[in-house]
């Protein structure tokens, strides 16, 4: 199941990655909570979100990483599952009807436990909001022996 | 025992669940999240059936519900690092460990680290949670 590295596909520090869009409904985030198992009330009772902190109900934080992890597999051909990491803080919510872009760039590169990787400035909004902040790190070249 | 957690009860330390916890990567798991999700997941198709990794999504939630925390938490930041793929049809083992706590503008912190690993022990994801935690009930 291993699939190659991404260096064939990063020309170096700057590359844009792909674009993934999503549009976030309420049935889109009582779907997650049935798959995920994530029944938080912040999420799916609008009674009780109305009380909390964003006074409405937002989608699950994973949900938004399950789209980063998309397009980062899109990127790197798969090798994401297999190799990558995230780093981020959830910044600002995801309320029903919005549309979440997520994407990023190769801000540097970087070695991790002797491995050439690159590190990408990801990007995830939802119009003006950002909603979360953070990098991913994936390796571009297979281990020197 | 009450049914959920108080903060104050929390403490760095604290192991959880007592043993670790079983996640079967099942074929209906997986299509789940995938619907869920909106993915198409053309590479989730093949045989021997490859899983996403963020199904780590679905086992990290029955991770943290071991701990007890009340309705109402939020996910404040994720790490995680992919160690290797996995299959539709395994089983997993995923434990975590409260590494700090704190507060924030007023607000209850709880910072735990978990590593998930197959049945032969391989470490196949690890990372750290920073939630919120609900208010106490």
């Amino acid at each position: 199941m291993s699939v190659d590295f991404v260096s064939r596909s990063l020309a170096g520090v700057g590359d844009r990655l792909p674009v993934v869009v999503r549009t976030v409904d309420q049935q889109a985030i009582d779907a997650y909570a049935r798959a995920s198992g994530d029944f938080n009330p912040i999420h799916v009772d609008p009674g009780f979100a109305r009380q909390g902190p964003f006074g409405r109900t937002i989608a699950h934080g994973l949900m938004t990483l399950a789209f980063v992890a998309e397009m980062l597999n899109d990127w790197s051909g798969g090798a994401f599952d297999e190799t990558g990491e995230i780093d981020i803080a959830f910044t600002g919510p995801v309320f029903a009807g919005d549309t979440v872009e997520v994407t990023g760039a190769v801000e540097e590169t970087v070695r991790r436990d002797g491995v050439e990787c690159a590190r990408i400035k990801l990007v995830v909004r939802a119009g003006d909001r950002q909603i979360l902040a953070g990098h991913a790190i994936q390796p571009i070249k297979e281990p020197e022996d | 025992m009450g049914e959920y957690r108080r903060y104050d009860e929390v403490s760095v330390g604290d192991v959880f669940p007592a043993e670790p916890l079983r996640f079967a990567v099942t074929a209906e798991a997986v299509d789940g999240f995938l619907a869920a999700t909106e993915n198409a997941g053309g590479a989730y198709r093949g045989t021997p059936r490859r899983a996403p990794s963020m199904i780590a999504a679905v086992y990290l939630v029955d991770l943290l519900m071991a701990r007890r925390s009340p309705p109402g938490g939020i996910h404040a930041k994720q790490a995680i690092r992919f160690h290797r793929a996995i299959a539709v049809g395994e089983d997993l083992k995923i434990q975590a460990k409260v590494v700090e706590k704190y507060i924030r503008k007023e607000r209850p912190y709880v910072v735990s680290d978990f590593e998930a690993r197959g049945a032969d022990g391989s470490l196949v994801s690890s990372g750290r949670v920073t939630s919120i935690w609900g208010r106490d009930q």
